[in-house]
């Protein structure tokens, strides 16, 4: 069997053709290579002799496979570039708020991984914050610092009182526990008065009867971290004995997470009745005010009250309701600063409509305020997330620090949020919701007198014209809409999206 | 598509060429002086905007010659418009591709 050369070259053109066709998009291949086989056919008859070989034939012929790729190439570039049905959906309402559902879906997810945000999400406010009030020298500035003796506190407590109902006190120190002959790493420990968390109304998980049975134990309540870190979340660790430095102490239960916001950053809460002493040393005192009293007495104010030694001193009370905000009081307290600053940074109104002979349909119209209630509506929770993601990104960060970080990010967030909705509002086809396109400046600032000048905007749809002026004029002061009637439709590319009807 | 539409020069010819007579891919690049890689997609682009149409031969005639099928091309009416237009816009095009009506096809 002998490979005839002019079968060598038909096979080698037809792989040619057949790698061109690759290129074809697979719809429309099939089609382009039959008629390319097809034509090779003929291009071979017309072009080779019958008999032998004719090497400037078969140039031409191969000349022919290789414009198949040019075909190919030309066709991908056409069904490629399709400008038109591009611009007409670019921009478009549906995309704007998807766009927005995906940043919130993001910012919450990324909020669901920080542990910081998970706990500042779940924080547990106390069940009378109003009525709940830090006591502290007034000698001192800042709460950081103790500044109330056990003593003074035990004084206060025995004495009658006419402004308080009830007062609970703690200490900060450190002290090593062990557990079963493990010593864990020195913990911070609030050495507090029984009541502490009945005054603050905070509720302790895993709390059982039974752990009265442990006779003259104090009872140790610990924090949500260390219960997760050190006891690996044991359902059962109530009613445990663990050794608090040289003492042993039984488990009392877990403190709800994110829960404490008082002064100190503390692991575990040590309620040592009253009558067996819990040592010197300065700590804090939280009183709960009568709740019989009709005053006001808001979020900072001053008494005057006897010492343990009988002599008048000034302190200092500072409410917990300001203390125990959650991140949507901040949140909501950000929004509202950024609301009085917006009309700072950009004009509210919307542009001038009127240039229309017709009235636009009432149903056009609410869409077009719907719209722009979703998009603040979406907006909201993008800046609640991304503030607290960015506020609680670092966990170590004390929780002050946190919250005024979750200020700082809210604020602008929020307020060039806004702006942009607002903005991106002016700019939008008030009959279709597109973006409008295709800016051109008109006229010149110096003919300011003769004519407008500034830059003109088009919907793709067809259904208007922006004219932005550049100079605000007393004839000329915000951006104006420009209706066209649907005779104006020929000019635009997908009838289609011109609504013949809008008016 | 307007009858008025403007075509540009090569496709004018093209059309020329399918109104001449020349009805396939091949025979319009013969007569026009066209590569390939030009024809084809102007053809289809004239196709899309309504100006010709294609067709595909019968297989039984192709059989009987021994030949694939070949898709033939034809001037739709609004082809026929715009290619008056086009000759008015450009003299020289029935010079260069001469008239010889094939109505057979």
């Amino acid at each position: 069997m002998t490979l005839r050369p002019a079968a060598v070259f038909h096979a080698a053109d037809l792989a040619l053709l057949r790698c061109a066709s690759l290129l074809v998009p697979a719809r429309q291949r099939g089609e382009w290579w039959r008629e390319w086989r097809s034509e090779l056919w003929h291009v071979r008859q017309a072009c080779t002799p019958a008999h032998g070989i004719l090497w400037t034939a078969e140039q031409e012929v191969m000349l022919f496979c290789l414009g198949a790729f040019q075909d190919a190439l030309c066709l991908r570039a056409q069904l490629g570039r399709k400008p038109i049905p591009h611009a007409t959906t670019m921009g478009s309402a549906a995309q704007c708020v998807l766009f927005l559902a995906g940043l919130i879906a993001i910012s919450y997810g990324v909020a669901l991984l920080l542990p910081g945000v998970s706990l500042v999400r779940h924080f547990q406010r106390y069940r009378d914050a109003p009525n709940l009030t830090l006591i502290q020298d007034a000698r001192y500035h800042g709460d950081s610092t103790p500044t109330i003796s056990r003593e003074q506190y035990q004084s206060w407590k025995r004495r009658r009182q006419d402004l308080f109902d009830d007062f609970a006190f703690y200490r900060v120190t450190r002290e090593s526990i062990a557990d079963a002959g493990h010593t864990m790493a020195p913990g911070t420990i609030a050495v507090a008065s029984p009541n502490l968390f009945a005054v603050l109304g905070l509720p302790i998980r895993f709390a059982t009867s039974g752990t009265d049975a442990r006779g003259s134990m104090s009872h140790l309540i610990l924090s949500d971290a260390t219960w997760k870190k050190e006891f690996g979340k044991d359902p059962h660790i109530a009613g445990r004995v663990l050794q608090l430095g040289s003492n042993p102490v039984v488990v009392g239960g877990v403190a709800p997470e994110g829960s404490w916001r008082l002064p100190g950053k503390v692991d575990g809460w040590l309620l040592v009745p009253d009558d067996k002493g819990n040592g010197d040393g300065q700590g804090f005192v939280v009183a709960h005010l009568k709740s019989s009293s009709e005053r006001a007495w808001g979020q900072n104010w001053r008494m005057t009250a006897p010492n343990q030694d009988g002599v008048m001193a000034d302190y200092s009370c500072v409410s917990l309701a300001e203390r125990t905000r959650g991140p949507r009081d901040l949140f909501l307290f950000a929004v509202f600063l950024a609301c009085l600053a917006l009309p700072a940074t950009t004009s509210l109104p919307l542009g001038e409509y009127r240039v229309s002979s017709q009235k636009l349909l009432w149903s056009k119209r609410l869409r077009r305020w719907g719209f722009l209630g979703c998009k603040i509506a979406l907006l909201l929770p993008i800046v609640y997330f991304v503030s607290l993601d960015l506020a609680y990104l670092h966990t170590p960060l004390n929780l002050s620090t946190s919250e005024n970080l979750q200020i700082a990010f809210a604020f602008p967030l929020c307020l060039f949020g806004l702006r942009w909705v607002l903005r991106d509002q002016r700019q939008r086809c008030p009959v279709c919701l597109r973006r409008l396109t295709h800016p051109a400046r008109v006229g010149e600032p110096s003919r300011n007198f003769l004519a407008w000048s500034g830059t003109e905007l088009i919907c793709v749809a067809g259904h208007g014209l922006l004219h932005i002026p550049e100079i605000e004029t007393s004839w000329f002061g915000t951006q104006r809409w420009l209706y066209l009637d649907p005779s104006w439709d020929v000019l635009f590319a997908d009838p289609g999206l011109a609504s013949a009807s809008y008016f | 598509m307007a009858a008025e539409a403007k075509l540009s020069h090569t496709a004018a010819m093209i059309l020329q060429a399918v109104n001449a007579g020349y009805v396939y891919g091949f025979s319009v690049m013969e007569m026009t002086g066209l590569p390939s890689g030009t024809v084809y997609p102007a053809m289809r682009r004239l196709e899309r905007d309504g100006l010709i149409r294609s067709q595909w031969e019968q297989q039984s005639i192709a059989d009987a010659e021994q030949r694939p099928p070949r898709k033939y091309y034809k001037l739709t009416r609004a082809g026929k418009l715009t290619l008056e237009a086009s000759r008015r816009r450009y003299p020289l095009l029935g010079k260069l591709i001469p008239s010889e009506e094939v109505e057979a096809l």
